[in-house]
């Protein structure tokens, strides 16, 4: 199936009366990637979505899969798949039904629906649920219904919308997995809104980060997680999150209350800087910055320390090897590679 | 007496008062018509007494039969209800979940029709089925009862198609099904419970409709509410026939309660608990 489900999204512009819900958003997705729209809710990635199955008009701009130009085709023709953050399972009809509906309406024979249907089933591991009704299952089961009736009609593009939220934590790991695993083994084009960060981070071969009604960032997530290009990427990428803090640069090192700091950026000059630096970045050495402990947070295998740098609040990540306790003056650094340092009026990267 | 053994003897009593009240009227109907006239009238009232089918059998097949009038009363009845159940269902939904020009004040007319007091309509009525010779004829009765059922019917569907999430019809859309095919295989199946319920309103009120039924109907079409009245004159009250006659008109609203009796308990609780009607 590879080769289907290319995506282009032109200059697309979705306005809700005076709220521009959409400012001009282009990218593209390849055949056979997993794509995650990723931003905070109201970003504009639902939309974005919304728009792609043809279930919202876009204002202004223009919409193409493989090649042709679907932006005024109905969403029935449109030959897309979509798993709904609800799911959307008919509540009147059985596992088996719902999952033979989109065939039914494709009008196949018979014995072919029974022969998608049953394969779909064994694919997410529900073909003894058959018969039951959905309001009879559990809320993985459900999930699964709704993904086996998205996978079973062999779309050319697979829509999901928000569909690990109303899992639980444990349950939301291991379907994750599998969702990953069975999107590769169906060789299908994804297209995965989320505002989970980690979701994205762990699904997406690549990822578009909505703010505001535009995109900021395309990339590889692990791309987006090192270069991130502007502040608010930044911010929202990463967990903890990236420390942020005000700065004076000068000739290649940043001051951070009263300190200097060695950046990777050869530039001569003086200005006003925000300096970006990931708390699994810093560590602890001497002749650093001086910072008190405030609070430990115990998350097991690491521990993350709120840290007060001046007045500064600063997150950092270590290890179990030498954990100060709360209260004591510690002092930190960073490696200049990672530093990253951003334009405080612009908000982009430097 | 303990405090809940107390209040529980307290519920049975006033359930068994209202009970009583409710059922009076029914058990006085079943027991005189199943009495001869002169039994109806033997004062003190019996209680024990010879039954007989001697009205049925004069209400059916005597000379003043009022066959012809339960045949008008079904053909009134059943017509009404299929025609407000085939234009109240799009109409509900389309008022439920499209966006169009004048939603609002559509909505708001609809509902209007329910607030004039129906004896201020009937001369208006009167005139206008005259004028277009549609007096004592059925398609006048059906529709002037369609003036009043259809407002109810949409009404009533209305908040059953809002209850059915929005993702629900879009689903369906990606699947490849038509609106019409939605609505027909997704929506509708949804809120049967609600489909059941109005057709039992409906279908009741046309059945038991008497003032505009004895103002528009003639000699041809006579439903059997008012033929009933043929009992009452000025002479003397045929109790026994009267009585047999009620019951005959009570049965078939009767069976069609018990048929849809499972739908209609569940479609007045749906809406009552969000999501709860439709697990």
């Amino acid at each position: 199936m590879t080769g289907r489900g290319q995506v282009r999204f032109e200059d697309i512009v979705k306005m809700h009366g005076e709220f521009s819900a959409l400012k001009g958003v282009s990218f593209d997705i390849e055949p056979g990637e997993f794509f995650a729209l990723l931003g905070p809710s109201g970003s504009g990635k639902s939309t974005t979505l919304r728009i792609l199955a043809g279930l919202d008009a876009p204002t202004s701009g223009r919409v193409f899969i493989d090649g042709r130009d679907i932006t005024a085709t109905d969403a029935r023709d449109r030959d897309i798949a979509m798993v709904f953050q609800s799911y959307a399972l008919y509540p009147h009809m059985s596992v088996y039904e719902n999952i033979a509906f989109p065939l039914e309406m494709a009008k196949l024979p018979v014995a072919e629906i029974d022969v998608a249907v049953k394969d779909a089933a064994r694919k997410v591991k529900i073909e003894h649920l058959l018969d039951r009704k959905p309001g009879q299952l559990s809320g993985g089961q459900q999930q699964r219904c709704a993904l086996a009736r998205a996978i079973v009609r062999k779309a050319r593009l697979f829509l999901l919308d928000e569909p690990l939220s109303n899992l639980d934590a444990k349950l939301r790991m291991e379907t994750r997995a599998e969702l990953k695993k069975l999107q590769r083994s169906l060789g299908v084009t994804a297209v995965y809104v989320t505002h989970d960060q980690e979701e994205a981070m762990t699904l997406a071969d690549r990822m578009a980060v909505f703010m505001a009604g535009e995109i900021q960032q395309v990339g590889r997530p692990a791309e987006i997680f090192a270069k991130p290009n502007s502040i608010d990427v930044a911010a929202f990428i990463g967990s903890p999150p990236m420390n942020l803090l005000a700065a004076l640069f000068a000739d290649g090192d940043v001051l951070i209350a009263g300190h200097r700091l060695k950046t990777a950026l050869q530039a001569a000059g003086e200005r006003d800087v925000v300096v970006g630096i990931r708390p699994g970045a810093l560590r602890i050495a001497p002749d650093g910055l001086k910072a008190r402990v405030e609070l430990i947070e115990d998350l097991g295998d690491t521990k993350v320390l709120d840290l007060d740098c001046a007045g500064t609040a600063m997150r950092i990540r270590v290890g179990d090897e030498s954990v100060p306790p709360e209260g004591a003056v510690i002092s930190i650094t960073a490696r200049a590679q990672d530093i990253h340092l951003f334009d405080p009026t612009t908000r982009r990267r430097l | 007496m303990t405090t809940k053994r107390f209040r529980f003897v307290a519920t049975m009593v006033i359930t068994l008062i209202f009970l009583l009240a409710w059922v009076f009227p029914i058990v006085w109907s079943v027991l005189n018509s199943l009495k001869t006239d002169q039994d109806v009238l033997a004062y003190p009232p019996k209680l024990i007494f010879q039954p007989t089918l001697e009205a049925y059998r004069d209400v059916l097949f005597g000379s003043g039969s009022i066959l012809p009038n339960l045949i008008s009363s079904f053909v009134i009845s059943i017509g009404t209800t299929v025609i407000t159940m085939l234009m109240a269902v799009p109409a509900a939904y389309a008022l439920a979940r499209l966006r169009f020009r004048g939603k609002k004040f559509a909505g708001f007319y609809v509902l209007a029709t329910q607030m004039l007091p129906p004896v201020g309509i009937i001369i208006p009525y009167f005139l206008i089925l005259r004028n277009i010779g549609w007096i004592d004829t059925y398609q006048g009765i059906i529709l002037i009862y369609l003036s009043f059922s259809l407002p109810f019917a949409i009404w009533l569907l209305v908040s059953y198609f809002e209850d059915i999430p929005f993702e629900m019809e879009e689903a369906a859309y990606l699947d490849g099904a038509s609106r019409m095919r939605t609505l027909w295989r997704i929506i509708i199946p949804q809120v049967r419970g609600g489909i059941a319920v109005t057709i039992v309103f409906v279908f009741l009120n046309a059945w038991n409709e008497f003032l505009f039924a004895v103002v528009l109907s003639g000699n041809t079409v006579r439903p059997v509410t008012v033929a009933m009245f043929n009992f009452v004159s000025v002479e003397q009250t045929l109790w026994a026939k009267l009585a047999a006659v009620s019951v005959l008109a009570m049965l078939p609203v009767v069976i069609l309660g018990i048929i849809a009796q499972k739908n209609i308990v569940k479609g007045l609780t749906v809406g009552a608990v969000k999501g709860g009607g439709r697990r």
